[in-house]
């Protein structure tokens, strides 16, 4: 149709027409489209200004004087500080569950966001009562890995709980930020086993064990611990206290003599670790972070890298949606086997 | 200037919308409304901090106000054709979406109500309302003239594309509360 339209005679009867559009019609209303105009142009204009003017107020704040920002004028505008969160028990995850937070999953991360160039220092955020002895140290050496290759400033800062292996991974870090009401401290090893032989000796229940060795069964809830098995855990603990001792000993740059006599296993709050020197500062996390910023050169109130995975974050919603009534939970409990541990059970 | 005889002209002689030759700088004009009504509308949601600030903000609205009305655009002249409306003379969907870029120059009128409202003296909703009303009612004359259709037809193939854009967004969105609920209940 539009062929024929095209071809056939319709240009040459249509000209008189495009000629007769082209033309605007005399009248009132190009006046009225250039006042609409002018008062677009005024209104646009005014509402500028009063976003400019709402924008302003926003931005309006108490400044102080701070030559650490000057300084950050001149660094990248990508600068950042990394934040690393470990909460709650730490022990080991499972390799294959790569959205559970155990201790491979966050040293992962701690490797990860301290390899970015842009990370210029790394927070820890902590709030654990610690966890197992393995799982706490393997967080332990890789924030000591991390800060030996790159040489980024490592902040620890404390929530609500950072006691034992919370701590243990702290005194990894070059600086420790806590709140005044922080419980802390808790230094120590404890490996702590139940005994249901009289229970189970009441509803008539006999656990036998074959044994290649006196001391393999060590630990076992069914029958009383022995003194020689007691010894031999003994040994166990001291030599994993020692190794603690030594840790914090390193990181806080203290004599291990003053280590042990605040190693008891006692808990302190924020402040009187302070008093202890087992903390270098009080403060939150934006107190902790103005400070990662300054030790990474990149002054105060520094951009954050959060280490979001928010696929994982996902998967583990699902995982636990699809755990009926807590089973998984459950049996991880009754599966669990007594373990050396530094970890506070205050709560 | 080009740009007010461009409206001049679709304003005095709307038939010239549907002439063999369309009108002299029509893709100006139109391109002209889409950006002064993005602004219009840009501005009005600033100025009730709905929006983030900046020109990469207004780029981004811009260029989905572009995108949006290019697809319904094609949209409309492609219902138009599957329901036997063939376009006067030589009209089609590039002529249609110039021509919607014209109306977008209604949404200009959201900057002043935008500033009524921040005054607590007009209902910043219902101006909007009506500014979208007065943009379809603009629009469905367009199409009028563009295709020999009727009002009513005209008015279904304008707000086919927003009917189905709006039935697929509430969709998606039960679709995400159920499976929002099953996650966490």
């Amino acid at each position: 149709m539009e062929e024929q339209n095209i071809g056939g005679a319709a240009p040459q009867a249509e000209e008189p027409r495009k000629t007769a559009v082209q033309t605007p019609a005399p009248g009132g209303t190009r006046v009225w489209l250039k006042l609409i105009a002018g008062l677009y142009l005024v209104s646009l204009v005014a509402a500028f200004a009063l976003i400019a003017k709402a924008d302003a107020v926003k931005k309006t704040r108490a400044k102080e004087m701070d030559i650490s920002k000057l300084s950050a004028l001149t660094k990248a505008k990508k600068d950042a500080v990394g934040v690393v969160e470990i909460y709650g028990a730490i022990s080991q995850g499972s390799s294959s569950r790569s959205w559970e937070r155990g201790s491979q999953q966050i040293a992962r991360k701690i490797a990860e966001v301290a390899a970015e160039k842009e990370v210029k220092a790394v927070v820890l955020d902590i709030n654990t009562p610690g966890g197992s002895v393995g799982a706490v140290q393997e967080i332990y050496s890789v924030i000591r890995r991390a800060k030996l290759e790159t040489k980024k400033p490592f902040i620890a800062r404390f929530g609500e709980v950072s006691a034992s292996g919370g701590y243990y991974v702290a005194s990894a870090c070059d600086l420790i930020v806590a709140q005044p009401g922080t419980i802390t401290g808790s230094i120590g090893v404890i490996f702590s086993v139940a005994n249901f032989e009289g229970l189970m000796k009441k509803v008539g229940f006999k656990s036998e064990a074959i044994k290649s060795g006196k001391f393999k069964d060590i630990g076992s809830p069914t029958r009383e611990m022995t003194p020689e098995e007691r010894r031999l855990l003994q040994g166990m603990i001291d030599d994993s206290y020692a190794q603690f001792v030594a840790a914090v000993a390193e990181g806080r740059k203290m004599p291990e003599d003053k280590v042990k006599l605040l190693a008891d296993g006692r808990i302190y709050t924020g402040r009187q670790g302070l008093e202890n020197g087992l903390v270098d500062k009080l403060g939150d996390l934006q107190d902790a972070l103005d400070a990662a910023g300054e030790m990474g050169g990149i002054g105060k109130k520094p951009r954050i890298v959060r280490e979001t995975a928010p696929f994982e974050q996902f998967l583990s919603l699902m995982d636990s949606r699809l755990q009926p009534f807590g089973t998984k939970a459950m049996a991880d409990a009754l599966g669990a086997t007594p373990s050396l541990e530094y970890r506070w059970d205050g709560r | 200037m080009a740009v007010l005889s461009t409206l001049e002209v679709l304003i005095d002689r709307p038939e010239a919308l549907a002439a063999y030759e369309k009108p002299a700088g029509l893709g100006r004009a139109g391109f002209a409304g889409y950006f002064a009504g993005t602004l219009g509308l840009f501005m009005f949601l600033r100025l009730q901090a709905m929006v983030p600030p900046g020109a990469l903000s207004l780029l981004a609205m811009f260029f989905f106000v572009l995108a949006a009305n290019f697809l319904f655009a094609g949209v409309i002249h492609l219902f138009m054709e599957l329901t036997g409306a063939d376009p006067a003379p030589r009209g089609g969907a590039a002529r249609l979406f110039q021509a919607f870029g014209c109306t977008d120059f209604l949404l200009a009128a959201l900057v002043p109500l935008g500033f009524l409202h921040r005054a607590n003296v007009f209902n910043g909703l219902l101006g909007f309302c009506a500014c979208i009303l007065v943009l379809l009612w603009a629009r469905v004359r367009l199409v009028r003239r563009l295709y020999p259709v009727s009002g009513n037809k005209a008015l279904l193939a304008v707000w086919l594309p927003y009917a189905a854009l709006t039935a697929l967004f509430f969709v998606g969105l039960v679709y995400g509360l159920a499976w929002f609920v099953w996650l966490l209940v």
